[in-house]
């Protein structure tokens, strides 16, 4: 099919005569005596050739051809015309006409003109095409880098050199702006390639390949991810470049230490529980054989020794428990006094019979303090064995004295503060007390107490200060919030009336 | 004379356990809380028999026995081994008995009468 020709004449004979012999040519024609008649061209789905004779000063069609010529640039519009007539046109339609020709038309001529017509459209329609795929090529490209951008996993795309070559957006928040850097160097901070590179066993045999590693991020935060590798070939089916997908899997992996840190808790803790339920056994016999033989003596020693061995399961059954759930705390509003008398009150007994001075200073009157009692009064606890622990620990010195005092240093805050002249700590033992499972004390130590009461204490929105020199003591200084934010708006005037540090 | 018991134990709450369970039952004790001073008190000492616990703060049971079993005068006196890890009879091999903490007190003076 060789398209559409619409003869606008207004000499019906010709026009006529011009159609049957298009049609001859495989041409489909439409022939009309004005643009008016023609009815709306615009409308017309393809491009249509217009062969027009605007025919006299006929304003009204130069006008309509002159709109159709200008407005829909995919209609061609052929003025034909007599000779002396054909300047005048030109004038009009310049180049917004495709061609001119002179009447009586020269059957070669417009074959001609028809043909060159009909490639022009052939022409404007792979342009169109081509541009409407360059323009899906744009989009889709700015799919495939959004979705490289967003793809929640660290992505790379290395040259055989494991230089860098591209990255998605995790990867720069990360790692940063590395393009052209090392991948060992980026992610590992080693000057050369490791040993089992995933990269380079696609560069050899083009498959995929999974490996975990542990990288460190710019800011030095360690992450475990898992990687797997991808060829990028080009057109040759060369592998040209490597792409590495990095998922960060450190939750899992610290669900999986948490798991295993607990397995390894209970077997390390098996040791201890046996410890103290011998002890228990031997205040047990204690106390039968000391009510037996009516030896008071051996009675309230054997009431002691279960009392406090009682005490130390507890406690470290608490701890198991604290460690075995992240436990959501139970806030219930308390007497600070009350509180701290209850705490002090567990290693009095010990320090007396140690002869260790045991000092306490506690502001006077009722005040209230928001905590959950059991687990805040368990860490009180935890710090103070510690102080007493640190001075049976430490020969050096004849006298040993722990101070506790207990103050507000505003409204808001009570601060608990445990000094001690015992053994002290070295910078190690500093640096790690707040670690599970980290202990001075050999066999003695769980490893657990710390690390459970610093967790309490930043449950309740505190803070723990730490001040120790080795051999000299310590200084433990814990600050929380007295009143839980939710209940903060209650009147307080009558309350801090009564606040009176002794 | 009574028979004498040396107690290596550093827990003091077992140690003192032990010490009241053996002089209720008419024997001497004598206590050390490390491997070292053990050795030193078994030297002084003498005693008839020993209860050691495995895990002491300054050395390991099983080495303590080698050094014990090194010296002529000790190497026959019977050990016990009372300690909070399970599956230690194989620790000491050629300790009497071997029990785990926490003990049956008869079993242990049972046994204790059997060697002294």
């Amino acid at each position: 099919m060789s398209g559409t020709i619409l003869i606008i004449d207004h000499d019906t004979e010709l026009a006529q005569a011009l159609g049957i012999y298009l049609k001859r040519q495989k041409y489909r024609t439409r022939i009309a005596r004005s643009v008016e008649s023609a009815g709306s061209i615009m409308e017309y789905p393809e491009s249509v050739t217009i062969l027009a004779d605007p025919g006299d000063d006929n304003s009204e069609d130069v006008a309509a051809l002159k709109k159709i010529s200008t407005t829909s640039p995919h209609h061609r519009l052929i003025i034909y015309s007599k000779p002396d007539r054909l300047e005048k046109w030109m004038a009009i339609f310049q180049d917004d006409a495709f061609d001119y020709l002179r009447k009586p038309v020269s059957g070669i001529a417009l074959d001609l003109c028809l043909r060159r017509a009909q490639r022009w459209v052939y022409q404007e329609q792979a342009l169109r095409e081509n541009a409407a795929k360059i323009k899906e090529l744009k989009n889709t490209q700015a799919l495939f880098q959004q979705l490289f951008d967003e793809v929640p996993c660290y992505i790379t795309v290395q040259d055989k050199n494991f230089r860098i070559t591209a990255t998605n957006r995790l990867f720069k928040r990360d790692f940063g702006h590395e393009i052209g850097e090392f991948c060992f160097q980026i992610y590992k901070h080693r000057p050369s390639r490791c040993a089992d590179c995933p990269v380079a066993a696609t560069f050899i045999d083009g498959r995929r390949h999974q490996t975990e590693e542990v990288v460190t991020s710019k800011s030095g935060e360690q992450f475990h991810v898992l990687t797997w590798t991808a060829p990028i070939k080009n057109e040759a089916g060369e592998i040209t470049q490597v792409m590495e997908m990095a998922t960060n899997i450190t939750q899992i992996r610290q669900l999986q230490d948490h798991l295993t840190s607990l397995g390894l808790m209970l077997g390390s803790m098996s040791h201890g529980i046996r410890g103290m339920l011998t002890a228990l056994d031997g205040g047990l016999y204690l106390l039968d054989t000391g009510i037996r033989h009516q030896d008071p003596d051996r009675t309230s020693r054997a009431l002691d020794q279960v009392r406090q061995m009682v005490a130390q399961i507890r406690k470290m059954v608490l701890d198991i428990l604290y460690f075995t759930k992240s436990r959501k705390l139970e806030y219930q509003r308390v007497d600070l006094r009350e509180l701290v008398h209850s705490a002090s009150d567990t290693i009095t007994p010990t320090a007396e019979r140690n002869g260790i001075v045991f000092t306490r200073s506690f502001p006077s009157g009722n005040i209230p303090i928001d905590v959950d009692p059991v687990w805040f009064r368990s860490a009180l606890v935890n710090f103070l064995e510690n102080a007493v622990d640190a001075c049976l620990s430490d020969a050096d010195k004849s006298q040993h004295s722990i101070d506790f005092k207990v103050f507000l240093p505003d409204n808001d805050h009570v601060c608990f503060e445990i000094a001690d002249n015992g053994m002290g700590m070295n910078q190690e033992t500093r640096e790690k007390m707040f670690t599970l499972f980290f202990s001075s004390k050999g066999s003695k130590g769980t490893g657990l107490g710390l690390f459970v009461s610093n967790h309490v204490i930043r449950q309740h929105g505190g803070s723990i200060h730490v001040e120790s020199q080795i051999k000299t003591g310590s200084l433990f200084k814990i600050c929380i919030p007295r009143i839980r934010e939710t209940e903060a708006s209650l009147p307080f005037s009558e309350i801090s009336a009564k606040v009176q540090t002794k | 004379m009574k028979k004498k018991i040396l107690i290596i134990e550093d827990d003091p709450a077992v140690a003192d356990y032990l010490i009241t369970l053996f002089e209720d039952n008419d024997y001497a004790t004598v206590h050390a809380t490390s491997a070292q001073d053990g050795l030193t008190l078994a030297q002084q000492e003498q005693p008839d028999l020993i209860t050691l616990d495995l895990e002491l703060p300054d050395e390991w049971g099983p080495r303590f026995y080698r050094k014990l079993s090194a010296d002529k005068a000790l190497k026959n006196t019977p050990v016990i081994v009372i300690s909070g890890l399970s599956g230690n009879k194989y620790a000491v091999s050629k300790a009497v008995a071997s029990l785990t903490k926490p003990f049956d007190r008869e079993e242990l003076l049972k046994i204790v009468r059997e060697h002294i």
